[in-house]
């Protein structure tokens, strides 16, 4: 994943994001145990209080868990990732519909645009 | 510690110096050597002439071994390195002290090849008997052994060479006091350091003389002295050099123990 | 007892004040960045902790001590200029690191510098200003010490460059410790930081939280400085 951040919001909370998607996406897979915070710092080029703060709100997200002495490691529940992964993507249609609504786009045609570019499997 | 830093300063003096030594006694070997070529007008010259070169490198030699002790001491306390010299866990006082140590052992080592490349130049059964001969005359006359005075004249020089070194020091930690001009500074504390002394050795002629006449005598008349006398003066001139050695040391010692100010 | 502290510290030079009664502490197990316009005292402040001034009045504490042998054990330092006798080799350099600090980590310098295809038998004044910089910072950063300080790393280096300063401080700093780092580049620094010190002309402006601040304020560390100390 790339690690371009924006300064302008805490670099923990994009953090969270980032790695959230990976879990979602399955990119990190379930179960899979997660490298040292250092190890995830240095691949982000970030402070290891850093990612440590992230990987603490990921936990108490649920999205990982801490086995007491092996490290980390992305979780089984299913359920949860759907979920997240449901929310996730409704904030992207959403944001995808204001800005169709922001040039002028109605709900209907945003829809059209989707299927027409859509179909096409790929964008061009 | 102590040992590690006098370890590289040591190093960093013998560096260039032992280069001085190695000419001074090539060269001392080398017109030696055409002077022995007996009835040649052209290799006695060429003899005289790289004699001549070979003092050079031994006057060099000391001006080198003493100007590279006051450069590495600047160097290391107050210039660039000095970012690190001060930032080592080492006392202020222990590299100080590994200054002064490198600066004895240095200074020795210079009289000593001097003391080596004057006897490669001049050495010679004829000049040997005429010194022992001379110093025989003044041994008979005076009473006194003369290898002792001149083991004692050693001393005193090189009691007074390290005592010039350790006003340097001394005007460099004072004179880094200061703001601005701190090279100018320096120079004029050590100089002053030097007044200081020269008139407290008067001061101690003055007062030795008050208790003993004949000493006054020296400065009053120029009347022959005792030879117990010339032993005194001697053995105190030694004794004063070692004392302010001692009291420059600690005076250097306390000013850098007070904190520095790296530019 | 807190890693370092500044009690009530000033400094003059003549009649200026280059630090004005400062009063500052520096937690442990944090990145924080010391930022501040050129000469306004960031270089002044951290030449104080490291004992090459000597405070005009008030007083730095480190693990509650006066600067010294103790001190210097557990701080590692990287001024702005090469402080290296430049006769010595790379070999050399590292020795006498190795023999003057207990916490010097040898074989992790060696690798370092094996990455940056650097021959040790150089002599340092053969070695480019930017491979020397390099070195030291590799030589300070191969110490395990519980404050490194680094005094301006970014100055007039390029992006690839400060990726890899910034790597190497990263990537090598005991756990556990505190790392300071002075800088007017805000942008290239501000996202690996925890907390922030701004300095303006010889007093603390601010501390706070990186994240605190960015939250409260709506915008970039960097952006925040602008708008404080425009020019």
């Amino acid at each position: 994943m790339d690690y371009v951040f924006d300064n302008e919001r805490p670099i923990y909370v994009q953090l969270v994001e980032k790695l959230r998607i990976q879990i979602v996406s399955g990119k990190l897979k379930q179960a899979q145990r997660l490298p040292s915070v250092r190890e995830l710092a240095l691949t982000a080029r970030v402070n290891p209080n850093t990612m440590q703060k992230a990987l603490a709100e990921l936990e108490m997200q649920g999205l990982i868990y801490t086995e007491r002495t092996n490290g980390k490691y992305v979780t089984q529940d299913t359920k949860l990732i759907e979920k997240v992964k449901k929310e996730l993507a409704k904030e992207k249609v959403k944001n995808y519909l204001n800005d169709m609504d922001s040039i002028g786009i109605s709900y209907e045609d945003a829809i059209l645009y989707l299927q027409e570019l859509g179909g096409k499997g790929k964008w061009n | 510690m102590l040992r590690k830093l006098l370890k590289y300063d040591l190093k960093w003096i013998y560096k260039e110096l032992i280069v001085f030594y190695l000419l001074a006694l090539t060269f001392s070997a080398i017109g030696r050597s055409l002077g022995l070529i007996q009835n040649s007008i052209v290799f006695s010259i060429a003899s005289g002439v790289t004699i001549g070169i070979a003092v050079g490198m031994l006057l060099g030699s000391l001006v080198n071994c003493m100007l590279r002790l006051w450069s590495r001491f600047l160097k290391s306390l107050y210039k660039d390195e000095a970012y690190l010299t001060h930032t080592l866990p080492v006392e202020k006082k222990t590299v100080y002290t590994s200054k002064v140590i490198t600066a004895i052992i240095t200074l020795f080592t210079t009289v000593i090849v001097i003391l080596a490349c004057l006897a490669i130049c001049f050495y010679s059964q004829a000049n040997m008997q005429m010194l022992k001969e001379s110093l025989e005359i003044v041994e008979t006359t005076y009473n006194i052994d003369m290898i002792a005075v001149l083991f004692l004249m050693a001393i005193i020089i090189l009691t007074e060479l390290v005592f010039i070194v350790l006003l340097g020091y001394v005007g460099i930690i004072i004179g880094h006091r200061a703001n601005k001009h701190k090279i100018l500074y320096s120079v004029i504390t050590g100089y002053v350091g030097y007044m200081i002394t020269q008139i407290a050795s008067l001061l101690v002629v003055f007062l030795f003389g008050i208790l003993n006449p004949q000493v006054m005598n020296l400065i009053s008349t120029t009347q022959m002295l005792d030879v117990d006398i010339i032993k005194y003066m001697l053995l105190g001139a030694t004794g004063l050099y070692i004392v302010y050695n001692i009291i420059f040391y600690i005076i250097g010692k306390k000013q850098l123990e007070k904190g520095v100010n790296v530019e | 007892m807190e890693l370092v502290e500044c009690r009530n510290l000033c400094k003059n030079f003549e009649n200026n004040q280059i630090l004005k009664n400062i009063n500052l502490t520096i937690p442990r197990g944090k990145i924080i960045g010391l930022l501040g316009k050129n000469g306004t005292g960031k270089t002044t402040l951290i030449k104080l902790i490291n004992d090459l001034l000597t405070p005009t009045s008030g007083e730095v504490l480190i693990n509650g001590k006066k600067p010294g042998i103790v001190s210097k054990k557990v701080i590692a330092y990287l001024p702005e200029r090469t402080y290296l006798d430049k006769n010595m080799t790379v070999k050399q350099a590292i020795n006498y690191f190795e023999e003057f600090y207990d916490n010097f980590d040898k074989q992790k310098a060696i690798e370092l510098l094996k990455d940056l295809n650097l021959e040790t038998d150089k002599k340092i004044a053969k070695m480019s200003k930017g491979m020397q910089e390099k070195l030291q910072l590799i030589l300070v950063m191969s110490r395990q010490a519980q404050l490194y300080i680094l005094d301006e790393p970014l100055g007039g280096v390029d992006p690839a460059t400060r990726d890899y300063i910034l790597d190497t401080i990263l990537s090598n700093f005991s756990e556990g410790a505190s790392v300071m780092i002075s800088t007017h580049l805000i942008a290239d620094i501000e996202r690996i930081l925890d907390e922030v010190i701004f300095i303006d002309q010889g007093e603390i402006v601010l501390t706070s939280s990186a994240d605190e601040l960015r939250n409260k304020e709506k915008a970039s560390i960097d952006e925040i400085f602008r708008r404080n100390f425009k020019c």
